[in-house]
C-alpha cells in the first residue's frame, strides 16, 4: 500500500536531537502554514503561532504522557534477551508489545508464546498470544500491576528511541510541557514545541484550551512490509465533560476547533456524532482517518511532517487534497524543515 | 463537609516529622487520594497504615524515591497521575536535607554535599511544580512549599540548608508571579520551631520539648490546600505566629 503521493526524504532532514540540543529554544522550531481554503503555504516559526490563529479559536490538545515503553529482559530459564516496547496497556490488563530479539534478526530468537521474560527487580512479563490484527505484537502479561507496574516502567524502561535519533535523549525530552497521566509508547509530539509561555499568551489573546486523552501506540513495527500496510492500531482515549463541552460551543459560535496533533483528531472525530456534535467518554479507538473521512468534529490540525510511508500522511488528506499536501511537502523539504518528533511543525487551518 | 473533600494531594518527604502528620490530618480532612514519597519505604508503609487508621476511605499511594535524582521525579509524578487519572490538586514540597551533621561553617562545607542539599531542597521541589502543574492548570490546585526562619536570615552553620530555604523563598515568588491568573496558586509556609528528627539533629544542645509538635502546625496547610484559599498566592505563611504571620490578612480566622 502506497501512501497518497510519493516525496523523497532526504536522510539530513530527519531531526537528529530535541530542538533544546540544537540551540533552539523547544518553541523554536519551525512552522509551515497551509490555508486550507486558498491552499496558500506560509513558514514561519512556532512562537509565532498565534498570528495564524484567532481569539474564540479552540486548541484540544492530548495530555498523555510518553511512557519509557522500551524495556530489555532475558528469558527466564536461559531464553533469548529481547527488547519489548510496549504498545498498548488493553482492558484486560495485559500489554500488547513488539518484541524484539536483541541478537541478529529482530524476529528469529524464538520468540513464542509461554515465554517468560525476566526485566530486573522482580518484574515477570508472560508472553501469551499474537495479535490477530497485526501480527509482530504479542500479548504480554505482567507479574504486577497498576501503580506498581507503572513505578517499575519507569524505573527499568527507556524511552523507544529510532534509528535517526542520534543519542538515548533522557524521558524529559519526549515529554510536552503539558503532560499529565503515563500512558503513551511514544510522545505526542505535536504539542511538544508548546511552552507554558506561548499557552498562557494564546489564552490572554482569547485563544481557548481544551484537553483529551489518547494513549499512543507505536508508529512503526520494525517490519517494512507490515510498517507499508499501515494497520491501524487500536488506542485507549479520554474525553472528559469540560472537553466535550468546550469542543461543542466552539461549534456552536462558529470557531474552529484546531487538533494539536493527530491523536486528537482520532479520538475527537472518534466520539463525533453525524452532525459534529461531541460525546464524553472513554474507549478504545480503530478509527482510521484518509481522504475519505469527513471531518465532523476538528476544523484544523497541528502537526509534525510525516514521512512519506506514513499513517499520518493519510490522515492529512482528510483536510487537503492530496496535491496540496504534496506541494506543501516540497516547499518544506526544499526549505530543509527537519522531520519526526523533534523536527519542525505544519498547521493546517 | 470536610475541607478537602475528594482532592488528590502529593506530600514529599512523607515518611515522618511534618509531612507524615500531614498526610494524617489531610486524610482526615476528607483527601480523596494520598501520595506520599520519601527514601524510607518502610517507614512510608507505616504512614499508610496511620492514614488508613485515620480515613479509610482515602486512597494512598507509597512511592520510595531518592529526589536527588532528577529521573525519581518524573517516576513518582506519573505514578501519583496514573493512580489518580491524571488529577492533581495540590503538591506539598515538604522534603529537605539537612546536609552533615554537626552543621559545619560554609567555610568547611564539603562541595558534595553542598549539591547534595540543593539537589533535595530546591531543583527537586522546582522539578515537581514544573512536572505536576500540567495536572493543575485546568480545575486550579495548589502549591505549597515549605520554607524555614533560615531561609530569611543566614544563620551561622546552617550553611547549604538555609541558602537552599532563601531559593525556595525566591522561587515561590517567581513561580507564583508566572502562574498569576492561571488558577495554580502557590504560598510557601515556615512551619517554626518543630520537634523532628531534623531539628533535633541540627539543634542536639536545645531542649526538643520547648518545640510544637508537628501536628500543631497542620492547621494553614489544610486551609492552603482546600477551596477556602483558592485566591490567595504569592504569599508567605508562619504557621506558628498569630494569623499565619500575615498582617494584613484574616485567613486564620476563616
Amino acid at each position: 500500500m502506497s501512501g497518497p503521493f510519493s516525496f523523497t526524504l532526504p536522510p539530513e532532514l530527519q531531526a537528529k536531537e530535541p530542538p533544546e540540543r540544537r540551540g533552539l529554544a523547544r518553541d523554536q522550531v519551525r512552522l509551515m502554514v497551509i490555508d486550507r481554503g486558498t491552499g496558500q503555504v506560509a513558514h514561519t516559526r512556532f512562537d509565532h503561532l498565534g498570528e495564524f490563529l484567532r481569539a474564540g479559536d479552540l486548541l484540544v490538545f492530548n495530555t498523555s504522557r510518553t511512557l519509557p515503553a522500551s524495556l530489555t529482559g532475558c528469558g527466564a530459564q536461559g531464553g533469548p534477551c529481547i527488547e519489548v516496547r510496549l504498545a498498548e496497556h488493553l482492558p484486560d490488563d495485559c500489554w500488547l508489545a513488539l518484541l524484539l530479539c536483541q541478537k541478529g534478526d529482530p524476529f528469529s530468537c524464538g520468540l513464542r508464546s509461554g515465554m517468560a521474560v525476566s526485566f530486573g527487580e522482580g518484574l515477570i512479563g508472560t508472553v501469551e498470544d499474537r495479535d490477530e490484527r497485526i501480527p509482530r505484537l504479542w500479548r504480554m502479561r505482567f507479574s504486577k500491576s497498576g501503580t506498581e507496574l507503572v513505578d517499575l516502567i519507569y524505573r527499568l524502561g527507556r524511552p523507544i528511541r529510532y534509528e535517526y535519533v542520534s543519542a538515548p535523549w533522557d524521558l524529559d525530552y519526549y515529554q510536552t510541557v503539558y503532560a499529565q497521566e503515563p500512558g503513551s509508547a511514544e510522545m505526542p509530539s505535536a504539542g511538544r514545541a508548546f511552552t507554558w509561555k506561548l499557552l498562557f499568551d494564546l489564552r490572554r489573546r482569547g485563544v481557548e484550551t481544551a484537553y483529551v486523552l489518547l494513549h499512543t501506540s507505536l508508529s512503526s513495527y520494525m517490519d517494512d512490509e507490515l510498517d507499508a500496510q499501515r494497520p491501524a492500531s487500536e488506542e485507549e482515549y479520554l474525553v472528559g465533560e469540560r472537553a466535550a463541552q468546550k469542543v461543542n460551543r466552539a461549534h456552536e459560535r462558529g470557531a474552529r476547533v484546531i487538533a494539536v496533533g493527530t491523536t486528537v483528531v482520532r479520538t475527537l472525530e472518534s466520539v463525533a456524532d453525524e452532525s459534529g456534535k461531541i460525546q464524553s467518554g472513554h474507549g478504545y479507538t480503530r478509527l482510521k482517518i484518509t481522504a475519505d473521512h469527513r471531518l465532523r468534529a476538528v476544523d484544523g490540525l497541528l502537526t509534525g511532517l510525516h514521512e512519506p510511508e506514513a499513517s499520518h500522511l493519510d490522515l492529512l488528506t482528510a483536510f487537503l487534497p492530496a496535491e496540496k499536501i504534496e506541494q506543501a511537502y516540497c516547499e518544506a523539504v526544499e526549505r530543509k524543515y527537519l522531520w519526526h518528533e523533534f523536527g519542525d511543525l505544519n498547521l493546517i487551518t | 463537609m470536610k475541607r478537602l473533600e475528594g482532592k488528590h494531594i502529593l506530600i514529599t518527604g512523607a515518611s515522618q516529622g511534618l509531612g507524615r502528620r500531614l498526610a494524617i490530618d489531610f486524610a482526615r480532612e476528607g483527601a480523596g487520594g494520598i501520595a506520599i514519597t520519601a527514601r524510607n519505604v518502610e517507614a512510608l508503609g507505616e504512614v499508610r497504615d496511620r492514614v488508613r487508621e485515620a480515613a479509610s476511605a482515602t486512597r494512598v499511594v507509597v512511592i520510595g524515591a531518592d529526589l536527588s535524582r532528577q529521573e525519581e521525579i518524573e517516576r513518582v509524578v506519573a505514578t501519583t497521575l496514573s493512580e489518580f487519572g491524571g488529577r492533581l490538586d495540590a503538591l506539598v514540597n515538604n522534603a529537605s536535607a539537612l546536609g552533615p551533621t554537626p552543621m559545619p561553617y560554609l567555610l568547611d562545607y564539603p562541595l558534595e554535599d553542598f549539591r547534595g542539599v540543593i539537589e533535595v531542597n530546591l531543583i527537586a521541589p522546582y522539578l515537581l511544580i514544573k512536572k505536576a502543574l500540567p495536572a493543575m492548570v485546568e480545575s486550579g490546585g495548589s502549591i505549597i512549599n515549605v520554607t524555614s526562619d533560615a531561609g530569611r536570615i543566614g544563620y551561622p552553620g546552617w550553611g547549604a540548608y538555609g541558602i537552599s530555604k532563601f531559593g525556595i523563598e525566591g522561587m515561590s515568588q517567581t513561580w507564583a508571579a508566572e502562574l498569576e491568573d492561571s488558577g495554580v496558586r502557590v504560598n510557601w509556609v515556615d512551619p517554626g520551631e518543630m520537634n523532628t528528627a531534623m531539628h533535633r539533629a541540627a539543634e542536639p544542645e536545645e531542649d526538643p520539648s520547648e518545640w510544637a509538635d508537628p501536628a500543631d502546625v497542620t492547621e494553614v496547610f489544610i486551609y492552603l490546600a482546600s477551596d477556602q484559599s483558592r485566591d490567595v498566592s504569592g504569599q508567605r505563611f508562619q504557621a506558628q505566629e498569630e494569623n499565619w504571620g500575615r498582617a494584613n490578612e484574616d485567613a486564620a480566622s476563616e
